[in-house]
């Protein structure tokens, strides 16, 4: 953002022209509508209030998940189409998926504390879930340790398809292992297992989630936008000769 | 003095018989530096050391533990033997390898059945050592033949993955081993698992399956991929 931006009330122009005008109210709206369900949802019969951070901790998950998802198809579809939006769609999904990730594990701590008792076990979706946050944290090392746009593109690219084989992984580690964490109450075969009056709160804690999701990964992509023309702008600007600030010889008296 | 004229000889070479001149082009390059199996194993070996004195000298636990440390250094130092700087092409070669039809597949077919082989010889020098240090049980130590093989596969095709993308970058020894261990943990799961199974008399054979499907995947990815890791270079 630059100096020149005009402040108003509801922000800069700045700020409007990386996060737009509508998605942010709209999921303003649908995180308000999501807190205010939360808070008035029943207790859970075994984990009473605690099971409000569900409402956060699924929809964070799910968050994570999507985001690998949109990274693995944009990544697919940088190396059909070579086209720099996808590669910067890629990068901002797989950026604010870690962010989530790591929100996922923190939030499952703070709930396993009291309920497990420990901040942290080993359990197979705790374990798998944390080598998922590092497997996109080396996503994004390797996106900065290539400085040439083309090159960064193709590596990430490449590394976004096979990175995303952990997921299934973490999905289904709660069926495959005999673990703490509980198994799939919503995204299973079958009638859900969860209540239905939580479904319904879960799934607008989950929209609102996923709207906030959309936001982020919008305005980081539009910022990697923004960023990247400035360094092509920089590359075009003609700059000062080698030697300019040399000159030469004059005969003394002779300058003015 | 006339030739006398014949068939032209078939110059034509099977990718099979490249990879394998690729592979052992990588052996003899190991040969002359030493780099995997006079650096890392004799690294790996101390690792094994120290990890009771960190651990405690506490016989029986070590016992326990001995197996599950062994493939612990093995998933960690093999990535160091998988991103060996004798293994790095400069951009010579590389040229000379695409005039002469040698497809990126191959090369990074070759690169990984180099690997592997060297993986396989570091984890026949470290399994004595770790044996002599921990004394573990060896009930089923015959199940641990195909693992070595399917572990060494497996790391091998997933380190030339890493390798290729973090060629030519500065941080490409330390972020390789970002890059390859936390996708290889299936493969210390699965080797660590058969041991276990082994031990207490059950079937080791879901862990032996869950090892040959990364390999299996890893091997498929990276064929996939090749064409595409081929312009990095």
């Amino acid at each position: 953002m630059t100096g020149s931006d005009v402040t108003t009330a509801g922000g800069t122009a700045g700020d409007r022209a990386v996060f737009g005008r509508r998605l942010p109210l709209v999921t303003g709206a649908a995180i308000a509508a999501g807190l205010f369900a939360a808070l008035l949802s029943p207790p859970d019969a075994v984990q009473g209030e605690l099971v409000r951070l569900m409402y956060v901790h699924v929809p964070t998950a799910w968050v994570a998940y999507l985001s690998y998802a949109v990274t693995l198809v944009t990544s697919i579809g940088w190396l059909w189409r070579r086209s720099p939006g996808l590669d910067r769609l890629a990068a901002a999904s797989a950026e604010v998926g870690v962010f989530f990730t790591g929100l996922t594990i923190v939030l499952g701590s703070v709930w396993g504390r009291p309920t497990w008792g420990v901040w942290w076990t080993w359990d197979a979706r705790l374990v798998t879930t944390a080598l998922l946050f590092f497997i996109y944290l080396g996503y994004l090392a390797l996106r900065r340790a290539v400085p040439e746009p083309a090159l960064r593109a193709r590596r990430s690219a490449v590394f976004g398809v096979v990175a995303f084989a952990q997921v299934p992984l973490v999905h289904f580690s709660v069926l495959w292992w005999r673990t703490l964490h509980q198994p799939p109450t919503v995204l299973r075969p079958g009638d859900p297992t969860i209540d239905h009056t939580m479904l319904a709160t879960l799934v607008l804690s989950v929209v609102a989630f996923t709207l906030l999701y959309a936001l982020l990964v919008r305005a980081r992509a539009r910022l990697a936008e923004a960023q990247d023309a400035l360094e092509t702008a920089d590359l075009v600007r003609p700059g000062a000769v080698a030697g300019a600030a040399v000159t030469a010889p004059q005969k003394e008296g002779s300058c003015g | 003095m006339t030739v006398a004229a014949g068939p032209a000889p078939d110059a034509r070479v099977t990718p099979l018989t490249q990879c394998l001149l690729l592979a052992g082009k990588d052996l003899r390059l190991e040969r002359r530096t030493g780099e995997a199996l006079l650096v890392t194993a004799p690294f790996g070996a101390v690792a094994l050391l120290l990890v009771p004195l960190s651990v405690g000298v506490d016989t029986p636990l070590l016992r326990q533990l001995g197996p599950a440390m062994y493939w612990l250094v093995v998933l960690l130092f093999g990535v160091l033997v998988t991103l060996r700087t004798s293994a790095v092409d400069s951009a010579a070669q590389l040229a000379m390898l695409r005039l002469a039809g040698v497809s990126a597949r191959v090369r990074l077919a070759g690169r990984a059945l180099g690997n592997g082989l060297l993986l396989l010889g570091f984890e026949l020098l470290l399994a004595p050592v770790a044996v002599l240090l921990y004394n573990p049980d060896l009930t089923g130590w015959a199940w641990q033949v195909p693992v070595f093989v399917l572990v060494a596969a497996g790391l091998a095709v997933l380190g030339a993955l890493a390798d290729a993308l973090a060629a030519g970058l500065a941080g490409r020894t330390t972020l390789g081993p970002l890059l390859v261990a936390p996708v290889a943990v299936p493969l210390l799961l699965g080797a660590t698992g058969v041991l276990t199974a082994a031990r207490y008399g059950r079937p080791p054979w879901p862990w032996l399956v869950l090892v040959l499907t990364v390999d299996l995947v890893a091997a498929l990815l990276a064929a996939w991929c090749a064409r595409y890791l081929e312009e990095l270079t």
